[in-house]
């Protein structure tokens, strides 16, 4: 009952979204210039504000081309193997620094470093390091998010109550059942907020790194080369692109959360 | 104490790595980071005229050509606070404020959420061209861009903490005859501000990322020029920077960051001193 009213009122304001926009557009159309001074010399033949009949056109072509699922499958795949590398490293020294007292001091300057650099920062550096292609564009990810992670993992075992440990070692269970069956669980929640953290930061990390060594198929370029020409409903559905495959990430850990904490017995 | 050990460590574990793979262009010695940092920073008011040791025997490419353009580590640094602090200054009153009306009325959450949910997915880093096309080649395309990620991070500790705030203080100040106002002001933004505060952070953090990313598609100063030149969108970071420059500004950035969320942790602190 609750739901339905929230899916209603939900698709109201998304309705209400699509249709000011399609009236903004069509009054556009006609007030907006469609010259436009960009600093160094006037670009023609601009529509600011594309109508919904020309966004689907464009849609439609760039479906088509292949240009648009292609770039698609190469960001989307960067993203993904970045965020794997970059979880399971931040994820393993997250865990270890946090259950281990004497690796955390150790950790700590590299921890502390990597925190407050603006991760974008690294990628001059990187593609110094590891050349123009692949590698660096994967790991400049996976840094990112393996420093977000780690921070996560590292809370996330720091904050399970002292007790649980100590009541679990009174029943003589040993240090690794403990750390399985106590601090993994517990720490859980904290690792994954940070893992969704971290794969939203990942998008916003590849629409730059895609701008070394630019290539066709890739969202980043195809951002950037819809900004030169300009070409406003090429970016406009790239940035909505970009916007919908951050949502589809996000719900694919919701999910993925949901059910590996099943066992919580949570109610809704 | 352990602490500045394992930053010594740290160094000298780099000096090592340095030496050992001996390619100054690709793994710069510390030394030749500190000659690039002396460099960038001694520019800004050293007169030009002291001829007497013109022997640094790292000189690169890139150093070079910052020096010719006057950009100094210092004026940079300071261009990119200067937008930052911009960014949190506009985006989180707008973040907090969306963040409370989403959080206090559930009508308004249930109409506003997959609104928020839609713009809180565009990377802000995306619309730099879009914004410049609206704005023309401004400042304003650096600037909203932060101020959009800065909000949209904001949002999200107030949501959570407005609507964590136990039920029971609301109908209590409620049944007293509180409402409007009276309820927002005394009961909900001081129960909900240990968690917007402590969201601080991360609207800090992104700001910092944001600013950087936008100098660096497109800027012709602040931290993201010295670091890549500028204009990387049209550019495409084809010049082969310095790495030794790299460093020293990634250094810098991280030395700044660290003193904004210093400042940003102990503010909170002190703001919530009650709630301890």
């Amino acid at each position: 009952m609750m739901r339905s009213v929230k899916v209603r009122r939900a698709i109201v304001a998304l309705a209400t979204l699509a249709v000011a926009y399609g009236i903004a557009a069509e009054i556009g159309r006609r007030t907006l210039p469609d010259r436009v001074w960009l600093g160094a010399h006037y670009v023609e033949n601009v529509k600011l504000l594309p109508t919904w009949g020309a966004l689907a056109e464009e849609g439609a072509f760039l479906i088509e081309s292949r240009i648009l699922p292609g770039s698609i499958a190469v960001s989307t795949t960067r993203v993904f193997l970045g965020l794997l590398l970059g979880s399971v490293a931040g994820i393993l020294l997250g865990l270890l620094t946090g259950w281990a007292a004497r690796i955390e001091s150790l950790a700590d300057p590299w921890v502390t470093f990597f925190q407050y650099t603006p991760a974008l920062a690294l990628l001059p550096l990187y593609v110094v390091w590891f050349g123009y292609g692949e590698a660096s564009k994967i790991l400049l990810i996976a840094t990112n998010v393996a420093v977000i992670t780690l921070l996560g993992a590292h809370q996330g075992v720091r904050g399970v109550p002292r007790v649980y440990l100590d009541a679990a070692a009174s029943l003589g269970a040993g240090p690794w059942l403990r750390f399985r069956k106590i601090v993994l669980p517990a720490a859980f929640p904290a690792i994954f907020a940070s893992v969704r953290i971290a794969a939203g930061l990942a998008w916003v990390t590849i629409v730059v790194a895609e701008l070394i060594d630019a290539r066709m198929p890739s969202l980043g370029y195809l951002l950037a080369l819809s900004g030169a020409y300009p070409r406003i409903p090429t970016m406009l559905i790239g940035i909505a692109t970009v916007g919908a495959l951050v949502l589809v990430f996000d719900l694919l850990a919701l999910l993925l959360h949901a059910r590996a904490t099943r066992w919580m017995g949570r109610a809704g | 104490m352990s602490r500045a050990l394992s930053l010594a460590a740290l160094i000298v574990a780099y000096a090592l790595v340095a030496r050992l793979v001996s390619r100054p262009d690709i793994v710069p010695p510390p030394a030749h980071v500190a000659e690039a940092f002396a460099a960038l920073v001694a520019r800004g008011y050293q007169p030009p005229a002291s001829e007497e040791h013109q022997h640094h025997h790292h000189s690169s490419e890139q150093v070079d050509t910052l020096l010719q353009q006057g950009v100094t580590l210092q004026a940079s640094l300071a261009v990119t606070t200067g937008r930052v602090l911009f960014g949190l200054a506009v985006g989180l009153p707008l973040g907090i404020l969306v963040g409370l009306v989403m959080g206090f009325w559930r009508r308004a959450d249930d109409y506003l959420h997959p609104v928020y949910v839609l713009l809180r997915s565009v990377p802000p880093l995306a619309l730099i061209t879009y914004i410049m096309l609206w704005l023309g080649h401004s400042e304003a395309h650096r600037l909203i861009p932060i101020v959009y990620a800065v909000a949209v991070t904001a949002v999200i500790p107030t949501y959570h903490g407005v609507r964590d705030i136990a039920g029971k203080y609301v109908v209590a100040a409620r049944s007293l005859g509180a409402h409007g106002r009276l309820l927002l002001g005394k009961v909900v933004l001081p129960a909900a501000s240990p968690a917007i505060l402590g969201g601080l952070r991360y609207s800090v953090a992104i700001a910092w990322m944001t600013a950087v990313g936008a100098e660096m598609l497109m800027a012709e100063n602040g931290m993201g020029n010295l670091l890549v030149g500028g204009g990387m969108w049209s550019s495409r970071l084809q010049t082969r920077s310095d790495p030794a420059v790299i460093i020293v500004g990634i250094l810098a950035l991280a030395a700044a960051g660290w003193a904004m969320d210093f400042a940003a942790r102990t503010f909170a602190a002190r703001l919530t001193r009650w709630a301890r």
